[in-house]
């Protein structure tokens, strides 16, 4: 696949110089112009995004991350030689696996993609290219999808822009915290780390008042804080210590907002609906996504999936039938179906997808192993067209056969419907420029154009 | 003024490609020393009257028919403020046939021979010897210098532009003109750079037109006669402009044909290279390069300059350097493959008189005399209780107990402080706390923690001199604990280019890990360099049960990038091979790492002695002279080069002693210096003319809080490592991240250990601001049972008393008079006296003061 190589750091604005894409492709000749493919490429995406504007754009996004790595031939790309049988959906000629009935009904409300090709095979590395569209390397720590979005979307109605529910595996000690953290570009962009929403003693940590602490507690020692600090204020001024005013005062504000008060509070959502997101980690992960988006959080890791559930080394069959499966067909649909009937929906983008696919042969333990080579992933909302299917596998869903498509290309596919500048870099502590839509051999992505 | 060589241990010579990129400071600059004498030298003196008048260059040689040479005359005044008085100085050469002089201060040959230039300035007269050679000889063409001078000069070949990594446009050129050589190959041959690649890729078109030379792409783009995204570079009928024509109407050559093939250059000099200027004021540059023929050539007029602070001062095309506010910013002189620095500073040039100030060792001279010439002044001594705490929170990372903040401040001893430093020095907890610090750039991690960690504990504990413990670390073999370096900060076992990378950051302050892939993309190292380096590392292997690492001599190894280390864009196989492109015989292989670590810790090597002071200078200043303080490189120059130098040669003298360096530091008055500023350096971020404050570190912070508080909540330990807690006097400073879950340590930043060489990120954020306000460790901590505060509400102390108890264990002070009453009001209108102390222990350790380093 012909793909732009990166360009060194991103161009100058050149008042002099505006080309308009019109004029490119009536040159016919790019070198002529000399005129490199990746100069094209961003010009080209600045035509699109004049053409763009105007149409509504979507504000947030929820990842719903199937840890572990769900089988592409049992899931959304079904092959015969998987236990179970591809049943028809609301859009013809789309099938799915029979295992997910709700959602074969509700095909006209997402879309997916057939033909992922990513790198690194095992669960700390294929997390963190998940996340990062990077391999992990001692150089670098790469700031994670989350955390761009965030940079780049910026706080909405006082909500934290990157939250992850909950922590799929606590502590670092198998290095995944990393593949979700903002690496490079600063700590200020890591998600904010909820509980598992389902336990009875729920907390949020350090956005809401812990119960010792009422309001005027808060405000009692803030006039003692100002007595201490009078007099160190008085002699030292500095930016970073304005900046942390701001950032004081803005805590402030949240923490006395009803909306960030209520949006992290289940128990405002009926117990019906509960009910229908299901009573497990997943299901109230995913509902506190839901009410996040709302609230104006940009991106939710919905990670209720936690110590690779997904990760079916033996067992494969009945692990799908008997809990994955039904859990994801039950969430996924109700969390489709509710974003749909609040209109939340055409704003909100959902992405569903573990780490990597999964073997299409079985092992000798009845399991699927680590397979990155060629896997399917789900989008939904946000703006892009619902009941398609983009890029195929081959007959055992082994390989790409049509159309492949990197992690970087899926970023690129969320940056556009967010309405972010897929072409930008960021520039590492060693100068070194880096796509946020990141593909393969470093190149830059491109929206899945067949999605809009 | 050049050092002699620097030699290796087996007498290997750095290549001068090196040399340039590294030892900048060692071409002593001239013009510094020179000023040192005015602080060195006596009283102070209040006279703005010109002192003295000279002539630069002081002699002046013109090589070949049309040479010029720009001069200056300068005055220096009593303050050692240096102004350029060209323009109203009266010159006059002595014989005008041999050479003529220009309104705009321009010297041009004429005829062979010696004259003489004189000035006359105000009562001050001067002068200067100028001599003309070869006047009938016209310099012989050399791309190099004639068509890549163009190049660099008009900005084509920068980092920005066709000198990036894989160029602009499919146009590529070598970084500011280092390879002339495939300069040449892109310009007359065509094709388009790929990285990794030693083809050509796209249409191979010749950028010249031999036949048409006025449609040569080379002239039509930057003229802007086609598009060109960069815009005009190239004005039509400049010099520059018809010299690039000439050359293709000429032919387009490598070079004249002449027998010996025409000069190159070997290196420019900028003067001044430390200067002031007047605000408002200007001065010019004057820029000289030294040819391979011995000749000197005014290159005032043809090389790049660029301001690295544009707000503070710009610079002309011509080198005018035009000052705009107070400050200081380093001018970088380009010119093909070769780069100069100037750094100048604009002062305030009202300050008339300033104090004399008696350095008490060799910072302190330095330190003293460029805020002289910047005309800052230093803050006052610190007080005792800012000089507490800071030392304290410096050298064990921990505060001064209530009761040592007493005695201290009330103990009169003349020789408290140094003392107090020696104490702290051969303290266990001062190792404990430099254990911590190295831990971040040695990069402990659970997987190398056990005894890796005691080995840098007892090594810092033994004081163990530094050369040695590098040789250790670099060299290691078999099962000793420095060895646990070898494990992936990412699981498995280092590449040879990673662990290269990661030693030559550490040890010699270098970053060369954009040469993995291309030539570094801002430095004139390449490819070769890096792959010769990582060679080294290739026969390094591991028995996996065991863990045990080592250089196989036959070269067995279990590593993916092993002992055959593959040249990506040659493919062939690379041989360890040092900076100066000599290898290793044949006898010295079968230890490379032992032949790499005796290289870096070599006496003299110039980057070893250096990389490590200036880290630990950036420990007790919060920068570094060189900042990020590992990325040494030509266009990131130090602060106080010159400083740094004699820290370096000091610290190689005194055998690596790591105690002995900071004590220098300890005991300067440049590190006493208080940290509240006075007119003159309020802006000062990098001339140390007062304390700048730091945040403490995420643990240093939780320790600190857990010692005012005395609370005692242990440290929990991660269920995959055996779960459970850390022993009670467990600190923070003692955890290792990955095993040792703190959302507190999560929130104020813990070092990124899966980087190589792990740079804390110490940007205050809006979670750290939530967490002061309703998180655990400022709350739960608060009262807790056995705690300072409990006791102290339970023993019965006056409210007065307790204040002071809290002021002294937080901040190593007594409260002022108006603090004392003011919460003595606010606990007054408190609920109850419980609560309103807790809300005094919270709005101490909230606090700026108490969550800063000053």
């Amino acid at each position: 696949m012909k793909r732009a190589a990166l360009n060194s750091p991103p161009p100058v604005e050149n008042s002099k110089q505006v080309i308009a894409r019109r004029d490119i492709l009536r040159a016919g000749s790019l070198s002529l112009l000399g005129l490199g493919l990746p100069d094209y490429l961003r010009l080209s995406a600045q035509s699109v995004e004049k053409e763009n504007a105007g149409k509504k754009k979507a504000q947030s996004c929820i990842l719903l991350f199937l840890e572990g790595g769900p089988s592409q031939i049992d899931t959304w790309d079904p092959k015969p030689h998987s236990s179970f049988k591809p049943i028809s959906t609301a859009v013809p000629d789309i099938q799915i696996s029979e295992l997910f009935p709700r959602l074969a009904a509700r095909a006209n409300n997402f879309s997916i993609l057939r033909s992922l090709h990513t790198e690194e095979n095992n669960h700390p590395q294929g997390t963190h290219y998940a996340m990062t569209a990077h391999r992990p390397s001692p150089r670098t720590t790469f700031p994670s999808l989350g955390s761009i979005v965030a940079k780049e979307k910026g706080i909405r109605n006082e909500m934290p822009p990157y939250v992850m529910v909950p922590l799929h595996w606590e502590g670092d000690f198998f290095s995944y915290v990393d593949a979700f953290n903002a690496g490079f570009i600063g700590s200020q962009y890591n998600p904010v780390i909820l509980p598992d929403p389902s336990l009875a003693n729920f907390e949020v940590p350090d956005l809401s008042l812990p119960k010792s602490l009422s309001v005027e507690n808060i405000n009692d020692r803030l006039s003692f804080l100002s007595v201490v600090d009078r007099h160190y204020r008085q002699r030292e001024k500095r930016a970073e210590f304005a900046q942390m005013d701001r950032f004081t005062k803005q805590a402030m504000t949240m923490l006395l907002s009803p909306t960030v008060k209520e949006a992290f509070d289940l128990s405002q959502e009926l117990e019906a609906t509960k009910d229908a997101y299901g009573r497990t980690r997943v299901g109230q992960s995913v509902l506190m996504a839901r009410r996040l988006v709302e609230a104006g959080c940009r991106f939710v890791t919905a990670s209720g999936y936690t110590h690779s559930q997904w990760d079916t080394h033996g067992d494969h069959d009945s692990r799908l039938r008997s809990v994955l499966a039904p859990t994801l067909d039950q969430t996924l649909s109700v969390l489709l179906d509710d974003l749909d009937q609040r209109g939340l929906l055409e704003t909100t983008m959902v992405l569903v997808m573990g780490e990597f696919g999964r073997t299409p042969h079985m092992n000798a333990l009845n399991g699927r192993d680590h397979y990155p080579d060629c896997w399917s992933l789900l989008l939904a909302g946000g703006g892009i067209e619902g009941g398609r299917v983009v890029g195929a596998s081959d007959a055992q869903g082994a390989q790409v056969a049509d159309r492949l498509i990197s992690m970087g290309d899926v970023y690129a596919t969320i940056y556009r419907a967010l309405g972010i500048d897929w072409t930008k870099t960021y520039t590492n502590p060693f100068g070194r420029p880096f796509y946020i839509a990141n593909s393969l051999d470093d190149t830059m992505g491109q929206p899945v154009d067949e999605l809009f | 003024m050049q050092t002699s060589d620097f030699t290796s241990h087996n007498g290997r010579t750095l290549s001068s490609v090196v040399r340039s990129a590294l030892l900048t400071v060692a071409q002593l600059p001239m013009a510094y020393l020179m000023l040192l004498a005015p602080i060195l030298a006596g009283p102070a003196s209040t006279s703005s009257e010109s002192q003295s008048l000279r002539i630069v260059p002081a002699e002046i040689e013109l090589w070949g028919s049309g040479a010029s040479q720009r001069i200056l005359v300068l005055a220096t005044d009593a303050q050692g403020l240096e102004k350029d008085v060209t323009a109203d100085s009266l010159l006059h050469i002595s014989d005008s046939h041999l050479a003529q002089l220009s309104g705009d201060g321009r010297l041009s040959a004429i005829a062979n021979g010696r004259s003489t230039l004189r000035a006359k300035h105000g009562a001050h007269v001067t002068s200067a010897t100028v001599t003309t050679h070869d006047t009938a000889i016209t310099r012989p063409f050399s791309f190099p210098l004639d068509v890549v001078g163009v190049l660099t000069r008009q900005g084509c070949n920068r980092s920005d532009c066709h000198g990036g990594v894989t160029g602009r446009g499919g146009f590529k050129l070598s970084l500011n003109g280092v390879s002339p050589r495939d300069d040449y190959r892109w310009i007359v041959e065509g094709g388009v750079y790929q990285v990794l690649s030693p083809e050509a890729a796209g249409p191979i078109e010749p950028r010249v037109d031999l036949d048409d030379f006025e449609e040569s792409l080379i002239v039509l783009k930057p003229t802007l006669s086609i598009p060109h995204e960069g815009g005009e570079r190239l004005a039509p009928h400049t010099e520059e402009h018809a010299a690039l024509l000439a050359w293709i109407a000429d032919g387009a050559p490598y070079a004249s044909e002449v027998e010996s093939g025409p000069p190159t250059l070997q290196r420019i000099e900028v003067f001044p290279q430390l200067g002031v200027i007047p605000q408002n004021g200007s001065r010019r540059l004057l820029v000289t390069a030294h040819l391979t023929n011995g000749q000197r050539v005014d290159f005032s007029e043809r090389v790049r300059y660029e301001s690295d602070n544009p707000d503070v001062l710009t610079v002309t095309e011509d080198g005018v350097v035009v000052a705009h506010k107070l400050g200081e910013a380093v001018v970088s002189v380009q010119a093909p493959g070769h780069r100069a620095v100037a750094r100048l500073g604009v002062v305030d040039s009202s300050l008339t008189s300033y104090p004399n100030l008696a350095p008490r060792n060799l910072i302190d001279e330095h330190i003293f005399s460029k805020l002289q010439r910047l005309r800052i002044l230093p803050s006052e001594k610190s007080s005792d209780h800012e000089f507490l705490r800071r030392v304290c929170l410096d050298l064990t990372g921990t505060l001064p107990p209530a009761q040592g903040a007493r005695e201290f401040l009330a103990n009169s001893d003349p020789n408290k402080r140094d003392e107090l430093i020696e104490v702290l020095l051969n303290s266990p907890e001062h190792v404990n706390y430099l254990t911590f610090r190295f831990s971040d750039f040695y990069r402990v991690t659970y997987r190398n923690v056990l005894n890796y960690k005691v080995w840098i504990r007892e090594s810092l504990a033994s004081n163990k001199p530094y050369d040695e413990m590098a040789r250790e670390y670099i060299a290691a073999q078999g099962n000793v604990p420095p060895t646990r370096q070898f494990y992936r900060p990412n699981g498995g076992l280092m590449y040879p280019k990673e662990k290269m990378a990661e030693d030559v950051r550490l040890f010699l302050g270098v970053r060369m890990d954009c040469a993995e892939c291309h030539d570094h993309p801002f430095e004139p190292w390449n490819q070769d360099q890096f792959w010769g380096l990582a060679a080294f590392y290739g026969r390094t292997t591991r028995i996996q049960k065991h863990g045990l690492f080592f250089e196989d001599p036959a070269g067995n190894t279990l590593n993916p990038e092993g002992a055959r280390v593959m040249h990506p864009r040659r493919g062939v196989e690379v041989q360890p091979t040092f900076f100066d492109g000599t290898p290793l015989t044949d006898a010295e292989r079968t230890e490379p790492r032992m032949q790499l670590a005796k290289w870096v810790t070599a006496p003299g090597n110039p980057y070893f002695a250096r990389a490590i002071v200036n880290r630990i200078w950036s420990y007790f200043f919060v920068r570094g002279f060189v900042e990020p303080v590992d990325d040494f490189r030509d266009s990131n120059p130090p602060t106080h080069p010159l400083l740094l130098e004699a820290l370096a040669r000091n610290f190689e003298e005194n055998g690596y002693d790591l105690k002995h360096l900071m004590r220098l530091i300890l005991q300067s008055k440049t590190y006493q210096l208080s940290g509240i500023p006075n007119e003159t350096n309020v802006d000062d971020e990098i001339n140390y003319s007062r304390a700048r404050p730091r945040r403490l570190d995420a643990e240093v912070l939780l320790d600190a809080i857990t010692r005012v508080t005395d609370s005692d909540d242990p440290f929990k330990v991660h269920d995959y490592v055996g779960g459970g807690v850390e022993p009670a006097d467990t600190l923070a400073i003692d955890l290792t991240a990955e095993v040792s879950p703190s959302q507190f340590l999560d929130v104020f930043g813990r070092p990124p250990f899966r980087e190589a060489v792990p740079v804390r990120d110490r940007s205050v954020t809006l979670g750290q601001a939530l967490h002061t306000l309703v998180g655990a460790a400022f709350n739960d901590k608060l009262l807790g049972k056995e705690g300072r505060l409990r006791r102290l509400l339970d023993s019965g102390v006056s409210d007065t008393d307790l204040i002071t108890e809290f002021y002294l264990a937080a901040l190593s002070r007594f409260p002022t008079r108006e603090e004392l009453s003011a919460i003595l009001n606010l606990l007054q209108s408190s609920s109850t006296r419980e609560e309103g102390f807790e809300n005094l222990v919270w709005a101490l350790i909230a606090s700026r003061e108490f969550t800063y380093n000053h």
